[in-house]
């Protein structure tokens, strides 16, 4: 169903005010089509009858479905690109500068919702290439977390898709991935990076024994969560951030109004967020 | 360096170019006419359509996404009208300044540079009106200005500036840094100069010249801080050129955003990451205005 300019800025002023994510005018085609699906699930014959169904009181879980239709909800290995390649060419020279000054030789990346794992071996497949070089002599821990046991356990297993691995730069993908049948295996010298555990990120007594990271992703999740759930989770990253540390949120994500310590930083096709 | 040196040598660099193209007559007929409280819109009107090329390219602006008149508008007169006489000095400087090196072969990549500069002019348009400052064609045209110096480089210096851009792409740099380092002098200063000669009124002038350092300008530092944010966004969202190193930026850092502050205490609320992804749906706007303008048909 086509909806009018009207409609769709209506539609994105309310999905960015209640959950912080922005959607591209580019997007107005796919988001019409995940909404008709909405549309007719729900029974609303109009966009203006499904607009006043999310708006009223019990329109939250109906706005949770119709997130999950325009995320997605799927994951690949190099999903973010400018975020990787600010962290590889700007960010992580900097901290590694900042830490070598200290004479503290270690860094800790946490993918915060690693699902099966994508997010976390990329940054392990572009640190393990910096073994040589920046990171010579360094300890790396990458922690992946996740609510979901099905996932975590998919990504111990470390065994993809074609769609997951269709990102990788090639010069990544034939030192670390191999592809047997169709299934393409990850090597055993990026797994050995990263360990993955249950963790809920409403549970304060779990989240704070997250400490010392230099660098948290949380892409996709914080948008499912009200706002004073995000702010308390988002005052949990800033926390177990050490005091020079980055905070990624996924493309399209704002965190405007949930916290104001951290401070944006631009690069080129995006930001973070800088404790 | 100090600025005096980098001033001196982009003197040295300007003067030495005997076919520095020139605001066309027209144009500085019409700025002159502006100014004249007895000249009519029919007057200026009559003299402008003298020049078919600016008369195209004012025509052309008028009806792009960034002026947005509710109607297409198709005669000089009425574009006068609804500009106003005051954005027709502007808009006629504007047009000049395309002109004087539309078609010439330096080594910059003219469409992205216009890309650029017309990006600058419409965000410092909105940050303007977010600051509440004035004048806000003003500072669009002080956008689309502010990187005069580098079309003369890339123009006039064509060797040297190619190893400029070259050595952004190598080392972690910025533009203004490698201009420095291997010419002795940036595009700031040789912006200043052009203008200069060029006789642009002092405002322009000063944002061309500290477009990079608002802390040092002297005729109007709200929008020369305006002009320089205005540029950060556009250089991390897609309306770059020459392949530019590692533009970083922490907002908080920047004198710029102090300044605006200063002036506006609401920007400490802006929502930057919205004000990011709305720019990003800005940009074809952008892109197709700048095609129009160079299109010849």
């Amino acid at each position: 169903m086509a909806i009018s300019d009207k409609d769709f800025e209506l539609l994105r002023d309310f999905i960015y005010n209640i959950c912080g994510m922005y959607f591209h005018t580019t997007k107005k085609y796919f988001l019409e089509s995940r909404l008709t699906r909405r549309m007719e699930a729900t029974g609303s014959a109009t966009f203006q009858d499904y607009y006043q169904l999310i708006k009223s009181p019990r329109g939250s879980v109906e706005l949770k479905f119709l997130m999950d239709e325009i995320t997605t909800n799927e994951t690949y290995f190099f999903r973010n690109v400018p975020q990787l390649a600010a962290l590889e060419n700007k960010l992580l020279p900097e901290i590694v500068e900042t830490k070598n000054k200290m004479g503290f030789r270690k860094l800790r990346i946490w993918s915060a919702a690693s699902s099966s794992g994508e997010e976390a071996y990329t940054m392990a497949m572009i640190l393990l290439e910096k073994r040589a070089t920046l990171l010579k002599d360094w300890i790396i821990e990458i922690v992946g977390t996740d609510i979901n046991e099905t996932v975590i356990a998919q990504a111990k297993e470390g065994v993809y898709n074609a769609y997951s691995v269709r990102n990788i730069p090639d010069v990544y993908k034939r030192k670390y991935i191999r592809e047997d049948n169709g299934k393409f295996i990850l090597s055993p010298e990026v797994k050995k990076f990263v360990t993955f555990n249950k963790l809920n990120l409403y549970e304060d007594s779990k989240m704070i024994f997250m400490k010392s990271f230099d660098f948290i992703f949380c892409a996709n999740v914080l948008i499912y969560f009200d706002t004073a759930s995000k702010s308390k989770v988002v005052q949990h990253f800033y926390n177990n951030l050490q005091p020079y540390g980055y905070f990624f949120v996924g493309q399209s994500e704002s965190l405007h109004g949930v916290n104001d310590k951290f401070k944006t930083v631009h690069f080129p096709g995006g930001f973070g967020y800088k404790k | 360096m100090d600025k005096t040196k980098l001033i001196e040598r982009a003197e040295i660099l300007v003067g030495a170019v005997d076919d520095l193209p020139t605001i066309p007559a027209v144009a500085t007929k019409v700025l002159q006419m502006v100014d004249d409280p007895d000249a009519s819109v029919e007057e200026i009107a009559d003299m402008m359509l003298t020049d078919q090329v600016m008369t195209a390219r004012i025509m052309k602006l008028i009806n792009s996404p960034v002026y947005k008149p509710a109607q297409e508008i198709t005669s000089l007169r009425r574009a006068l009208v609804y500009l106003g006489l005051r954005h027709v000095r502007e808009i006629a400087l504007t047009t000049s300044v395309i002109s004087a090196f539309d078609g010439t072969t330096g080594v910059l990549d003219l469409k992205a540079f216009w890309e650029h500069s017309f990006g600058v002019g419409m965000v410092s348009k909105i940050i303007a009106k977010k600051v509440g400052y004035i004048d806000l064609e003003k500072a669009y045209i002080a956008g689309i200005i502010h990187d005069l110096g580098e079309v003369f480089l890339s123009n006039f210096l064509r060797e040297p500036f190619l190893e400029v851009l070259d050595y952004i792409k190598a080392h972690p740099v910025t533009l203004s840094e490698a201009e420095e380092l291997l010419l002795g002098t940036t595009h700031s200063e040789i912006g200043l100069c052009m203008a200069r000669k060029w006789n642009f009124p002092e405002a322009y002038s000063d944002i061309i010249a500290h477009h990079h350092n608002p802390e040092a300008a002297t005729v109007d530092p709200i929008l020369c801080a305006i002009v320089n944010l205005s540029d950060l966004f556009c250089t991390v969202r897609e309306l770059n050129y020459g392949g530019l190193g590692w533009v970083t930026f922490n907002l908080n850092e920047q004198v710029a955003w102090s300044i605006l502050k200063e002036k506006s205490p609401d920007m400490a609320r802006m929502d930057v990451e919205r004000f990011c992804y709305e720019l990003d749906d800005a940009i074809p706007d952008v892109k197709a205005l700048v095609s129009s303008i160079f299109s010849t048909t």
